[in-house]
């Protein structure tokens, strides 16, 4: 459906002539001319206005009674004071009354630096209080949440928390009971507000009234600096800031970005950070000695580890986890072709793809946007389910139902292979609109019949009319959270970098996929493997639930337990001793959480992101392109990397479709590769 | 204690005291979703009754209102269970409906007596002695477990004023002789004061009846 | 001259056999054979104004509807909350069928083909009444598909609300009717184009629809006759407090306010006085005595700065300190209110603690400002009427007895002194309260 576009009007704001889209609520449009008008309820995010707050009146000419910010579109020649003696009454008489029932306890407060309140208690409060009688007092602060505490006395029922719950994540947990000067904020008969998204709400509330139990007196916000950066926990990679103090990240927020994230976060992005820097962390290099692993110098890592992959060679296997980057990931694919002249290493869970498909999958003209999840006329779930294999799109495809009628399809591959049910499911979907985008993940692609599905899923794009069209396309959600961007950088077996053929790397035979590796690790026809951030044994299940993540590999887990029990030498680059590491590596490297490292990533959607240190790393961990060159020197590949940087250069120059691509260019924000000019790369190649 | 030191009632009669304020989240709960009708029982009536109302209304959401009533006279109040048989048969969470049974004056979120009498103390009833027919109906029925003894806003009865609401029916204007007649009434599940029943009651506007 | 109240305690008139053989329904039969647009003239020409508070043109309000073929909604609000109003419970009670009629006509004039009755959850006896009409009318084909052969069709559900004073706002009725908590809605938009389920909505009260019968009867022009040019017709009038005839009267607008409260409810007991009368519910400013002579119509009123509102007038005495009166509305609004907007729902606990204070001895001169300026900052910056609904009879009572309330703090501390046992009576309560403070930090 249509995306709004708004003409430009002129309007007067404070004796200023300003220009601002016509129907933008006038909160909005006032900050076209520089002028702030404050608010608490109103949150755009959140839908409609409620006008609750009062705190934004402003004074319209021709309308006699002051009237909300928030809620009135801006039209053109509209006149509007928001500096009259009025409106300055009204406003300070709002923050009177809302600090009626505040405890003012801004000393002790999480939110003290950061408050809405205290913000505009101070740029729109008089200063005074004519209250006199004393004021109420509960105990607090109370659990929500395990990871939510509450704190009644400070709320001013701004409404921002329950209408998140009702009408962003619609899980109907959070409420007000009671009303009046009574409400108050609350779940049914003492259950926890445990939800994926419920950590937002902390982030919504304009008072200290909800706060983060882990960030709780950890810092203030003089003592803390933010670091914009993007979480790999899922495919979603939603855009985040870490709040850092002393050279740990103390808290995760949402960082908006209209095309990745809406703004959002999911509880286990925003509270699964403490272990990405805990006592858990592996922060030296490890070596097996009788049967345990122990501390030992990276020397000795390094050498231990080069020799044990020398000697397999060629027999060598490469495994390698979502949280890599382009780069690692390029990197190992060279050290792999190039030093040890083995093709086998993979970063799909689901096998092999034939190249042609995968390219044709990959067409620029069929990607659809994150955003288009939203504007489609109908949107097809095939073979996932979001809120499990990329959460934050899940609150997109809602809001797409909730705003703009998008109609939500699921199917699986199996009908998508069933004549009949297909042409079905064609009928739906078009019945719904031309607009239709497909949500489909890496499993449909998986088995013996993975290809046919492939296929079956180009052929209804086309029967769909999808290449090109607005609003529409198709969007993988890859199994590993950079899954898209190490398929793109060559880390699969039967391509080179940019999807290219196999010869390009200069070996032309195709490798053995993840599965096939591990079963040539039990055969006995491969003997050593690289775990490049990926244990896949690894079981994440003992974990609190807002941590908890399916790991992608729990189907092959038996498979690998052979393998990895066989394999003569495990060498594990790696962030935590989890279960197969602990058990099988030979050699544990170190490895950084994404809050520690450089590098690009690339988003389901092609958005090539960028990593940013945030964090010095932890120990005497090292960065991991330092850590690839120096184990292919001790193989005898110079990889011609000497910083961070020329890495990514590498990347770059190697993959068509990046050319010219500078980590300026990426910047905050990240960029489409589909919509930059080498876009033809893919399909041509 | 001294006048100055004395604690200002925060909520008076007539308001209802927030229970929840002090209260936390038990945190070894489960959250609490749309029940699952296979492990939620609904008795049959209930259940009748309560999609009877969703049938009435283009969105069976506006029911909520009936079907908490339904459910309050089963259950005695808008207990957590009763609040769950109506989630379950209305398809909505728990949270929302408990929301909106504490914003209703009738709907009862904590136990209360079988027996309601509410008795209006607003403006009009309190300038004809509604403060001290309440005190008086609340001292006759003491800690009575039946009764449900409430100041209530405006009944909308003031022609009869002082008046109460007892168990629905409107009686007034009553005087503090008549509290323990009303009560005994009430226990023995006659009709209360047949003839301070406002529904025999003619129009005060002679001209209305000539 | 009675029309809603004519015959009013006819026995049986709440059933269909009673209403119909003194003529019930002909009116519908005669607007059903009228073209809709003709049914509304005669709405606007009887110059009918609401009466359930707002006073808005009937007429007008039903032409506010978009036309053409849509799902559009007739509410009916009977959630008769107002503090002193009992009107439409007599009408419902004792001639449900007229309410039906009128909204019936209303509906076909409006094109809404689903309407809403929403009664107040205590008028038990009231909605059993109703439904039991609206049995019988279903029966009849007055309410169903294609009533008496014209096409028009209605269904009508009684709806019983569950006690919140906000649910007789508009907005905040739509609001539960649609099953959530009664908060008011941001406007605009306006329930004629964006109401129940987001559909056009026509949203009158009982007595505005049950008039509606009459005007159809007697012809627009005819009704507009009655009354003063401003405010058409008769109004039931319900008149409580301080008065030997309690009740409701069904008078022609515009007769002396006097009349009402002396000549038909018998004025206060012998020997008392009128101290302060609210002409249009607990909502409206107050007046004194020396306003009892003001016509009773919609603009009279305004021009003394109150309203006819609801058509409830209470009396109070000179038995009654205003101070008792203050906080009686004061803690009712506290009460009601929603707790949506900051104003409302911090200036009514504000301003029924500082009242309270007042009554304690506690108070000084100062807060009566102080509570004078917090009912300003209440009033016009509220989203819904409610909050302006306590701070315009609580400013009023301010400015008009502001000698009353200063007496009656002085009498308070006085009390309050003489608790403490304080010698010195120079000591006001504040200095005591600073003096004490300055003992406990020493």
């Amino acid at each position: 459906m249509p995306r709004p576009q708004a003409r430009t009007i002129t309007f007067t704001i404070d004796g200023l002539e300003v220009q601002a889209p016509e129907n933008a609520m006038l909160v909005d449009a006032a900050k076209h001319g520089d002028v702030e008008i404050p608010v608490f309820c109103y949150e755009p995010k959140l839908g409609q206005p409620v006008g609750a707050c009062r705190m934004c009146l402003v004074e319209i000419e021709g309308i006699p009674k002051l009237q909300t910010g928030c809620s009135t579109p801006v039209k053109d020649g509209m006149v509007v004071h928001t500096q009259s003696e009025r409106v300055k009454e009204a406003q300070n008489a709002v923050v009177e009354f809302l600090l009626i029932n505040h405890p003012l306890d801004c000393p002790v407060c999480d939110k003290g630096g950061e408050c809405p309140l205290q913000d505009i208690t101070f740029g729109w409060g008089k200063g005074t209080s004519r209250f006199i009688e004393p004021k109420r007092h509960f105990v607090k602060p109370l659990e929500l949440s395990p990871t939510i505490a509450i704190d009644r006395e400070r709320c001013i029922l701004c409404y921002r928390c329950v209408r998140f719950s009702q009408e962003i994540s619609e899980d109907y947990q959070l409420v007000l009971q009671e009303r009046g000067a009574h409400s108050y904020v609350s779940t049914f008969d003492g259950h926890p507000y445990v939800a994926p998204f419920s950590g937002n709400i902390v982030e919504l509330c304009p008072v200290g009234a909800l706060t983060s139990r882990a960030y709780r007196f950890r810092a203030r916000p003089w003592d803390i600096e933010d670091s914009g950066s993007v979480c790999t926990l899922c495919p979603a990679q939603c855009n985040v800031t870490l709040t850092v103090r002393d050279e740990r990240v103390m808290r995760v927020l949402a960082r908006q970005h209209p095309e990745v994230d809406d703004g959002w976060l999911c509880d286990r992005g925003r509270f699964a950070y403490p272990r990405l820097g805990g006592d858990e962390r592996v922060s030296e290099p490890l070596l097996r000695d009788g049967g345990e692993l122990r501390p030992v110098s990276w020397e000795r890592a390094l050498e231990e580890a080069a020799a044990g992959l020398k000697r397999a060679g060629a027999r060598t296997g490469a495994l390698v986890g979502g949280q890599a980057t382009n780069e690692e990931g390029f990197l190992l694919a060279r050290l792999m072709r190039e030093g040890l002249d083995s093709p086998h290493i993979d970063s799909r869970v689901a096998g092999t793809l034939p190249l042609e498909l995968q390219r044709e999958l990959g067409d620029p003209s069929l990607q659809a946007h994150v955003s288009d999840l939203e504007f489609a006329h109908a949107v097809l779930l095939l073979d996932t389910e979001p809120i499990e294999d990329a959460a934050i799109l899940d609150l997109r495809l809602r809001k797409g139902v909730r705003r703009h009628g998008m109609k939500l399809v699921r199917a699986s591959s199996e009908e998508l292979l069933n004549k009949q049910a297909a042409g079905e499911l064609v009928k739906t979907l078009k019945a719904a609109g031309e607009e239709i985008v497909v949500l489909w993940h890496e499993r449909l692609t998986a088995g013996p019949k993975g290809a046919e599905a492939a296929r079956a899923l180009l052929d209804l794009a086309t029967t769909l009319s999808l290449a090109g069209a607005e609003n529409s396309g198709l969007l993988e959600i890859p199994a590993q959270s950079n899954g898209r961007g190490l398929r793109e950088a060559g880390v699969l077996p039967n391509a080179s970098p940019g999807l290219g053929a196999p010869a390009d790397t200069g070996n032309a035979a195709e490798g053995l996929d993840a599965l096939g590796i591990a079963d040539a690790l039990i055969k006995g026809e491969l003997s050593a493997v690289y775990l490049l951030g990926v244990d896949p044994l690894e079981d994440s299940s003992s974990l609190p639930v807002w941590s908890r993540s399916h790991s992608p590999w729990e189907q092959q887990r038996p498979l690998w337990e052979q393998a990895l029990e066989r394999a003569s030498t495990v060498v594990a680059h790696a962030t935590f001793l989890t279960e197969g590491i602990r058990e099988h590596a030979n050699v544990v490297l170190p490895a950084g959480a994404y809050a520690e490292k450089e590098g690009t990533i690339v988003h389901p959607d092609g958005r090539i992101q960028r990593l940013r240190p945030a964090v010095a790393r932890l120990g005497s961990t090292r960065a991991e392109w330092q850590v690839l060159a120096e184990l292919a020197e001790r193989i005898g590949l110079d990889l011609e990397v000497r910083n961070g940087m020329a890495a990514s250069q590498q990347l770059f120059d190697a993959v068509p479709f990046y050319a010219g691509l500078t980590l300026e260019e990426i910047g905050g924000k990240g960029i489409r590769w589909a919509q930059r000019e080498t876009a033809a790369g893919v399909a041509s190649s | 204690m001294s006048a100055l030191r004395r604690p200002i009632p925060r909520y008076a009669h007539g308001s209802r005291v927030p229970p929840g304020w002090d209260e936390a989240a038990d945190l070894t709960k489960e959250p609490s979703p749309v029940p699952d009708p296979a492990t939620t029982e609904v008795p049959a009536t209930l259940r009748e009754e309560i999609e009877g109302h969703m049938a009435l209304y283009p969105d069976s959401r506006s029911a909520t209102l009936p079907a908490l009533e339904a459910a309050q006279r089963v259950h005695g109040w808008c207990s957590p269970e009763a609040i769950e048989q109506v989630a379950c048969v209305m398809r909505l969470t728990p949270a929302y409906l408990v929301s909106v049974a504490s914003f209703y004056d009738m709907l009862e979120t904590s136990p209360v007596g079988k027996h309601s009498v509410y008795v209006c103390t607003n403006i009009s009833c309190s300038l004809r002695g509604a403060d001290e027919l309440y005190g008086a109906v609340r001292t006759a029925a003491g800690d009575d477990p039946e009764f449900n003894v409430r100041a209530f806003e405006c009944l909308g009865a003031c022609d009869i004023a002082p008046m109460a609401s007892v168990d629905g029916a409107y009686v007034g204007p009553l005087s503090i002789e008549d509290v323990p007649r009303l009560l005994d009434d009430v226990r023995a599940g006659r009709e209360v004061l047949p003839e301070k029943q406002l529904a025999r009651r003619p129009c005060a506007d002679a001209e209305a009846s000539a | 001259m009675k029309l809603l109240f004519d015959r009013i305690d006819e026995p049986g008139l709440n059933t269909l056999p009673v209403y119909e053989a003194r003529g019930g329904y002909e009116s519908l039969r005669k607007a059903l054979a009228m073209p809709p647009e003709a049914v509304l003239n005669e709405l606007e020409a009887s110059g009918l104004r609401g009466r359930g508070g707002a006073g808005f043109a009937m007429g007008k309000k039903v032409s506010f509807l978009p036309k053409g073929a849509m799902d559009k909604y007739l509410v009916c609000n009977a959630d008769e909350s107002e503090p002193g109003t009992f009107k439409d419970r007599e009408l419902m009670q004792k001639s449900p069928h007229m309410l039906i009629e009128g909204l019936i006509i209303a509906s076909y004039a409006a094109g809404a083909n689903r309407s809403f009755i929403y009664i107040r959850g205590e008028y038990v006896l009231q909605a059993d009444m109703l439904d039991a009409a609206l049995h019988e009318a279903r029966e009849q084909g007055y309410v169903g598909e294609n009533i008496l052969a014209s096409g028009h069709s209605l269904s009508l559900v009684v709806h019983r609300g569950a006690g919140a004073y906000i649910c007789g706002e508009e907005t905040g009725l739509l609001d539960s009717l649609e099953g959530k908590r009664g908060n008011p809605r941001l406007k605009p938009p306006f329930p004629a184009n964006q109401g129940l389920y987001q559909g056009p909505t026509l949203i009158n009260n009982v007595e505005t629809l049950a008039t509606v019968p009459t005007i159809m009867r007697m012809g627009g022009d005819q009704y507009a006759k009655l009354g003063v040019e401003t405010s058409t017709g008769t109004k039931l009038v319900s008149v409580s407090g301080h008065v030997q005839r309690p009740g409701n009267y069904e008078i022609e607008l515009g007769i002396p306010s006097r009349e009402i409260i002396y000549g038909l409810a018998g004025g206060p007991p012998e020997g008392r006085e009128v101290k302060c009368w609210f002409p249009g519910g607990s909502s409206s400013p107050v007046l004194t005595a020396d306003e009892l002579d003001v016509p009773y119509d919609f603009n009279s009123l305004a021009e003394v700065r109150s309203m006819l509102g609801s058509g409830a007038i209470i009396v109070v005495d000179d038995s009654t300190p205003i101070l008792d009166v203050a906080l009686k509305v004061a803690k009712f609004y506290r009460h009601e209110s929603c707790g949506k907007c900051t104003p409302c729902r911090e200036g009514t606990n504000w301003t029924v603690k500082m009242l309270e204070r007042i009554d304690s001895g506690e108070a000084t001169p100062m807060d009566l400002e102080i509570m004078a300026s917090v009912q300003e900052h209440i009033m016009g910056n509220c989203l819904c009427v409610l909050g302006d609904a306590m701070a315009m009879p609580i400013s009023s009572m301010i400015v008009k007895f502001r000698e009353e309330f200063e007496a009656h703090m002085q009498a308070a501390q006085a009390r309050a002194r003489a608790d403490l046992g304080v010698a010195d009576a120079a000591l006001t309560a504040a200095d005591a309260l600073s003096a004490e403070g300055a003992a406990a930090h020493a």
